[in-house]
Parts: C-alpha cells; sequence; structure tokens
C-alpha cells in the first residue's frame, strides 16, 4: 500500500514538478521561493494523497496546491501588489527595464499577477479557459477578458521596448 | 456569421483553440487571418519567454526532501513509533560515545549504521554524491547575500584568498532546507550546509561512501562539512572558525 502511495507519489514528481516550477517562478517571480513552493507543493500532495482518486485530475489538483500555497505563503505581498499596480498603470509608465534578449519576459514580469497568471495557465500549462475560471474562481468571461487585456499589455510593452532600443541606435 | 469584432476578442483570448465560425470568418477577412497569425506567433513568442530555466535535478531533490523527512512526518504506525525509539536509543549511544571521544585528541568517527540512514551527515554524504555533480554541471548560483547572512548567523567567517565558491543553492535537511555551498579551498573540494536557527543535533562525524561529514551545533544553528577525510574537516572548520 505504501510503496503504491510512494510510486504514485514519484511519477508526479518526476511529471509535474518542471512545469510547476515555472508557474511558480511566473506567481513570485523568484526562483528559490518558486522551488520552495514547489517543495512544499508536493509535501501537502503527498499528505493528500490518498484523497486524489481521478489520476486524470492530477495535474490540475497540484497547481491548485502550490496556487494555495503561494497565495498562504505571500498573502500579503499579493494584495500589495494587486491593490497597487493597475494594467494601464504598467503600460503607460514606460517604466518597463527590457534588455534587448529579456525584452519579454521582462513584460510579462510586469504584467499584474491578476493577468499574468491566468496568461501563463493557459500558455504554458495549457488550461482551457474554464479550467483557469474554476482555478481563479471568477467567470469564463473575465478571464477571457484578462487574456486579452494581458496581450494587447505585451504588445504595447515590447512594442514600446523595440522602439527605444530603435532610438537608440 | 461573426463579425471582426468578435473574431478579434475571440482570437485574443484564445488563439490555441480556434472555432470553426473563426475559421470561416478567416477565409473571407484577409485582414483578421493576418492578425489570427501575428497573435500566433506572438503566443509562440510568450511561450519560449515563460520557459525559464529549471533548477537541475529539481525531482531528485523534492523526492530526497520527503525521504529525508519521511520517519519524522509521515510515521505514525506502531513501527514507526518503535523506528523512532530505536533511533533515540542509537543517537544517544552515538552521542555518548562521541563525548567520551572528544576527551582524547582523535574524534570518533561513527558509520552510518550507528547513526541511521535519516541522520543528518549520511543525508548530506548522500545528496553530495548523487546529486552535487549534476548541479555543478548545471552552473547556477544562488544569492550571495542569503550565504554571508546565513554565515554571520552561525558566528562562521570565509575566507576570501584561497576559497571559491563553486555552487551555492538550496538542500534538503531533515526538518527543513539548509544553504547548499561547494567550495574548492586548499584543501579539495568541500561541501558546507548552513543550517541556521535549527538544531541537528549534538557534534557527529560519520564516514560514509568514501566521505566524511561532520554535523555541528553552532551559534543559532548548525553546520554539516562534507570531505574526503577527517583531517579535511578538521582543516576546513579551523579555517571557518
Amino acid at each position: 500500500m505504501l510503496e503504491t502511495k510512494k510510486s504514485k507519489f514519484e511519477s508526479l514528481v518526476r511529471g509535474y514538478s518542471t512545469e510547476l516550477y515555472r508557474y511558480a517562478y511566473w506567481l513570485c517571480r523568484e526562483r528559490f521561493q518558486a522551488e520552495d513552493l514547489v517543495q512544499e507543493t508536493f509535501t501537502r500532495a503527498w499528505q493528500a494523497l490518498d484523497g486524489l482518486r481521478d489520476d486524470k485530475a492530477a495535474k490540475s489538483w497540484l497547481y491548485t496546491i502550490l496556487r494555495n500555497e503561494h497565495a498562504r505563503q505571500f498573502e500579503r505581498k499579493r494584495i500589495e501588489i494587486d491593490g497597487t499596480q493597475e494594467l494601464d498603470e504598467i503600460v503607460d509608465s514606460g517604466s518597463m527595464n527590457a534588455h534587448e534578449s529579456f525584452e519579454m519576459r521582462d513584460a510579462i514580469e510586469a504584467l499584474p499577477i491578476s493577468y499574468r497568471e491566468p496568461l501563463l495557465l493557459q500558455v504554458l500549462s495549457g488550461f482551457s479557459c474554464s479550467e483557469i475560471a474554476a482555478k481563479m474562481d471568477i467567470s469564463e468571461g473575465a478571464v477571457m477578458t484578462r487574456l486579452t487585456r494581458a496581450r494587447l499589455a505585451l504588445r504595447k510593452l515590447t512594442g514600446r521596448a523595440t522602439e527605444r532600443k530603435e532610438k537608440v541606435r | 456569421m461573426m463579425t471582426c469584432f468578435e473574431f478579434r476578442r475571440t482570437i485574443l483570448a484564445n488563439p490555441r483553440e480556434r472555432t470553426r465560425n473563426q475559421d470561416q470568418h478567416m477565409a473571407q477577412c484577409a485582414k483578421c487571418a493576418a492578425l489570427a497569425r501575428e497573435v500566433e506567433d506572438f503566443d509562440a513568442r510568450i511561450h519560449d519567454a515563460a520557459m525559464v530555466p529549471v533548477p537541475e535535478a529539481l525531482a531528485d531533490r523534492v523526492l530526497l526532501r520527503h525521504k529525508v523527512r519521511e520517519p519524522a512526518r509521515f510515521g505514525g504506525s506502531r513501527f514507526g513509533v518503535w523506528a523512532l525509539a530505536a533511533s533515540l536509543v542509537i543517537a544517544l549511544g552515538a552521542a555518548i560515545q562521541l563525548y567520551r571521544a572528544d576527551s582524547g585528541d582523535q574524534e570518533r568517527v561513527a558509520t552510518a549504521a550507528a547513526v541511521g540512514e535519516g541522520h543528518a551527515a549520511v543525508a548530506a554524504i548522500s545528496y553530495v554524491l548523487d546529486h552535487e555533480p549534476q548541479l555543478l554541471k548545471a552552473n547556477v548560483s544562488g544569492d550571495p547575500a542569503v550565504m554571508k547572512s546565513a554565515l554571520t548567523r552561525l558566528g562562521l567567517n570565509l575566507p576570501s584568498q584561497g576559497t571559491t565558491v563553486r555552487y551555492l543553492g538550496k538542500c534538503p535537511v531533515p526538518g527543513g532546507d539548509g544553504e547548499h555551498l561547494v567550495l574548492q579551498t586548499p584543501f579539495g573540494q568541500v561541501t558546507l550546509i548552513l543550517v541556521p536557527e535549527q538544531s541537528l543535533g549534538p557534534r557527529v562525524v560519520v564516514a560514509y561512501r568514501d566521505r566524511t561529514a561532520a554535523v555541528s551545533p553552532v551559534r543559532s544553528g548548525s553546520y554539516i562539512v562534507v570531505t574526503d577525510s577527517l583531517k579535511n574537516v578538521k582543516q576546513i572548520e579551523k579555517m571557518l572558525m
């Protein structure tokens, strides 16, 4: 019984730790914290593994654990970010520090978490709009709006960085 | 029939899942078709940028941490209680032996069997031998400020001359994480694991798999040194104090 659980756990760790790390990284934008989040996610996953009946739901289940853990660990920080940063302010400020090779990465980092998270869940993790809506506890329409706005903001941000580079040349 | 406005709204929200309505619209509207291609290319750029490098051997570290923590965190069975009691008796025995040995010139070196496989010294040696080569290949570096802060809290000193930090990161230790340093020193390659604010028990030196590890309590925490001999463990400790 324990061996089966261990084997199931190991396959989850080997199968999902990479993508969970990337999701964690884009939530907290700090690689050591991201690794801590992944470690803690799997600790909690182990404790609750007996409750996972459907193996097909494992991926979504792990993402939810990580998301909750991030909210628990960085709740104050997250509120500060969301409370002070609006998407329009970010795009209009022109303060993005975009280096040539990391232009897009910087632009993604500059997005407020409420826009960055659904975008990464879709682009990186392959979740559908309805799955993202369930995970974030918002409507599917709200997810679509955020995704649209996130993409438009990234186009504007990366376009501005390119313009700046051309002016420098 | 879908309008251009509707098409643009849906394609920007979800460029990956194209519907039949969208395909029909694209067939009739060149501008929207061009936009769809542009959004697809842009999404590929977002995807590439989002693929940040993942720390080497991450899955192995997660599994190792669970292995290390397992007796304490997951034990709850009758066997677990007996195993814990047996470990305590062994640890106490080892501690008494080491205390006696301390009074002599040469420190007693315990075996892995004497201290148990879950002991921090044994786990550290396993980690060094099984994971460190991959970590060194990954050529990643942690935050030097975190390392300095951990050294200061433990009252240790890393000489700037003659010592090079080859790797800086985190590693699992019983009950949490440690600051993991790989140093190139005049005495060879040495692993130093700093564990601030946490006691790993009394001082123990263990020889296992051709390595020697010393776990020592210090001011507000513990450290672990892993190298190839007791002599070099002592040299490193002298250098750090």
